[in-house]
């Protein structure tokens, strides 16, 4: 059961976020949730999770501040990060990445992208 | 122009004719049927007047004042006949033509105030300088003549008062000019009253010493109590002139006019007195009147300089405040559609989840729900294109070196499906390969999606839709052409407008937005290219795009 890498997902909308966590738990991982940015941002430190999946807009705390907290630690900057957001202008993902994001993926999703972008970057590096 | 009305024009005619018998009187008989003319002329006013629902005191005002004047003729002509002489000064007359003025010009004042004068500095100070202009005049040609005379002092102060009151008459009739609608009928006869009694007075002024009882200059005064009397009984008395309700005043030929009259007053009557020297006019007045009038043109000048740069600071405001408008209007539309697509994510997103785990007919029917999500997100999409659009922040990553032909057999790999649900044949024909161009190649994907979408869309059943690629000169040239219904010639010109639907197209109930060609049009000649339609109503479309090759 451990073995199965721990995927942490966050987002303030409880039925997207239930539904990253089917979709993640239903191709084999382990799923934590959180529902803001700076709860996001605790368990990330505390669970080290192999790649956090978080939403840009959310209260407290916003995503791209979630991934620049992120980085800046060294405990947790080697960590993979996903941003997921229905704001997708080309724009909007130059500062994902900018930020320091491996990857931004635009709402709405299909399954298959949300698994195979998880999976993409927990293969080797 | 408008005529005066049948009362009016009647006592007009009336008043030519008495005047004209005035002159053919006797003296005695003059005195009288000046009289009578005034009075005549005092009641036309007041039957005037009394009809008038509003601006009433005015023309009781003139009605009194003309009254008095009348009477103070009187006055004269009874010395004249019946004393045989001219009446002294001061007399009983003087002091009743004196009193005459005020009540005229309170009128005019309390006309002009009615009816809306404009009130704003320039306005202020275009009446000032024609003020300063009528006044050096006044002064240097009437009123000095009598102040350095060897007159008593009462005489002397009676002297000076006419041409002061005619100076005031003056300042009084150029208001009414700058103010009024010239086209009021009314208004114009009372301009020629006011006019008329002050060319008769200036006259007299000149020559007092020449004239006589029953002159020639007697057709002025005459002539302003009978056109005072018309104008009041012009039903055109009654109606409003039109107000200038700008911060500054129109520059009017008629106030242009009127300014430049005013400034050439002081060389003009240089020359008279250069011509005619027994005025005996004194340079210093003329040169302080003069330098008046420098001073405040060069106030008039700064005003209206300060009033061009307040007006465009406020354009600039306003400017402002429009791309304030915009860049608010940018983010509602942006985050309008990020509060639709998070809800669609919920909806696709369970959809696909249970639609894995249907049977076959609620798939079918997940299927639909799925498509329309699918919709509903392009249209979200196209509408925030739009909005992007229009305020100049559609983004594109032209940097990309795209192959056409590639990109287009991509394209119509895509649309094959969609074609062969509708019986559509999708033929495509690379004559340019390989051809480059610099751009975008995810929104010239778009593009060519949409004009495939919409031929297949508009085909007949067992159509067929043509692609064309080819390479003219530098551009790459992609025609899309159908056998669809076309679109009227009419409408050609209006095709890549927004939200715009061909008749041909609501007609049948084709659905579509009206988005898909102006996103199209936008996103080619960010390209640097452009798109044309050639149509024929009933045969077909066919839409190009040409892009410059790249070096």
């Amino acid at each position: 059961m451990s073995d199965k890498p721990l995927i942490l997902c966050a987002d303030d909308d409880p039925d997207i976020l239930a539904l990253l966590a089917l979709r993640l738990e239903g191709a084999g991982f382990r799923v934590a949730q959180a529902v803001d940015g700076e709860q996001a941002l605790a368990l990330t430190r505390e669970l080290q999770p192999s790649v956090v999946v978080l939403d840009v807009m959310m209260p407290r705390l916003m995503g791209i501040e979630v991934v620049e907290a992120i980085r800046a630690d060294p405990a947790t900057h080697d960590l993979r990060v996903i941003l997921v957001s229905a704001r997708a202008q080309q724009s909007d993902v130059e500062v994902g990445l900018t930020a320091g994001a491996d990857a931004y993926l635009a709402k709405p999703f299909q399954a298959s992208e949300l698994i195979e972008l998880v999976q993409s970057l927990l293969g080797p590096r | 122009m408008a005529l005066p009305t049948r009362t009016s024009s009647a006592f007009l005619a009336g008043g030519a004719v008495a005047i004209a018998v005035y002159f053919l009187l006797g003296f005695d008989g003059k005195a009288v049927w000046y009289v009578v003319i005034g009075l005549a002329s005092v009641a036309a006013i007041f039957i005037g007047a009394r009809r008038l629902e509003r601006g009433r005191t005015a023309w009781y005002l003139f009605g009194a004042g003309v009254f008095v004047s009348v009477a103070a003729d009187a006055v004269s002509g009874f010395y004249e006949v019946h004393l045989d002489r001219e009446p002294p000064v001061p007399s009983s007359a003087d002091v009743l033509y004196l009193a005459g003025y005020p009540l005229i010009i309170a009128g005019i004042f309390l006309l002009l105030r009615e009816i809306g004068v404009h009130a704003s500095r320039i306005a202020v100070l275009d009446s000032v300088i024609v003020f300063v202009a009528v006044a050096t005049v006044q002064w240097v040609f009437f009123v000095e003549p009598y102040a350095h005379s060897s007159l008593k002092p009462l005489p002397r102060a009676v002297g000076i008062s006419y041409p002061t009151m005619d100076m005031l008459m003056l300042v009084a009739l150029a208001q009414l000019l700058l103010a009024m609608g010239l086209r009021i009928v009314a208004y114009r006869l009372l301009i020629v009253s006011v006019l008329l009694w002050v060319i008769g007075d200036e006259i007299f002024g000149l020559s007092v010493d020449n004239y006589s009882a029953g002159g020639w200059v007697d057709i002025f005064w005459l002539g302003s109590y009978v056109a005072w009397g018309a104008a009041a009984l012009d039903s055109s008395a009654a109606h409003a002139p039109p107000r200038d309700r700008r911060s500054v005043p129109r520059l009017t030929i008629r106030r242009l006019a009127l300014l430049a009259g005013a400034l050439l007053t002081p060389p003009v009557a240089l020359v008279i007195e250069h011509e005619w020297p027994k005025h005996e006019i004194h340079p210093i007045s003329l040169a302080i009147g003069g330098t008046l009038l420098a001073l405040l043109v060069v106030v008039r000048f700064a005003g209206l300089v300060r009033a061009v740069e307040g007006a465009r600071a406020a354009e600039r405001e306003a400017n402002e405040r429009l791309r304030q408008l915009d860049r608010l209007k940018d983010e509602f539309v942006s985050t309008i559609s990020h509060e639709l697509r998070t809800p669609l994510t919920s909806i696709t997103g369970y959809v696909e989840l249970v639609r894995e785990r249907a049977d076959p007919e609620s798939r079918g029917y997940l299927d639909i729900v799925e498509r329309n999500a699918a919709r509903l997100l392009v249209l979200v999409n196209d509408l925030l294109f739009v909005a992007r659009i229009q305020s100049g922040q559609l983004e594109l990553d032209l940097g990309g070196t795209v192959e056409v032909g590639a990109l287009v057999a991509e394209s119509v790999a895509t649309a094959r499906p969609h074609a062969a649900s509708g019986n559509v044949a999708l033929r495509f024909s690379d004559g340019a390969r390989p051809v480059r161009v610099r751009g975008d190649r995810r929104r010239l994907a778009q593009v060519i999606d949409n004009l495939i979408s919409n031929a297949i869309k508009f085909s007949p059943e067992g159509g067929a839709v043509d692609l064309n690629l080819e390479r003219r000169n530098g551009i790459v040239v992609l025609e899309v052409a159908d056998q669809g219904i076309g679109i009227a010639e009419s409408e050609h010109e209006q095709l890549f407008e927004r939200f715009f639907r061909a008749r041909s197209a609501l007609d049948r109930h084709i659905p579509g937005t009206g988005l898909g060609l102006y996103i199209s049009k936008a996103i080619v000649e960010a390209h640097g290219g452009r798109i044309e339609a050639r149509s024929v109503e009933g045969e077909g479309s066919a839409f190009v795009i040409e892009l410059p090759v790249e070096q």
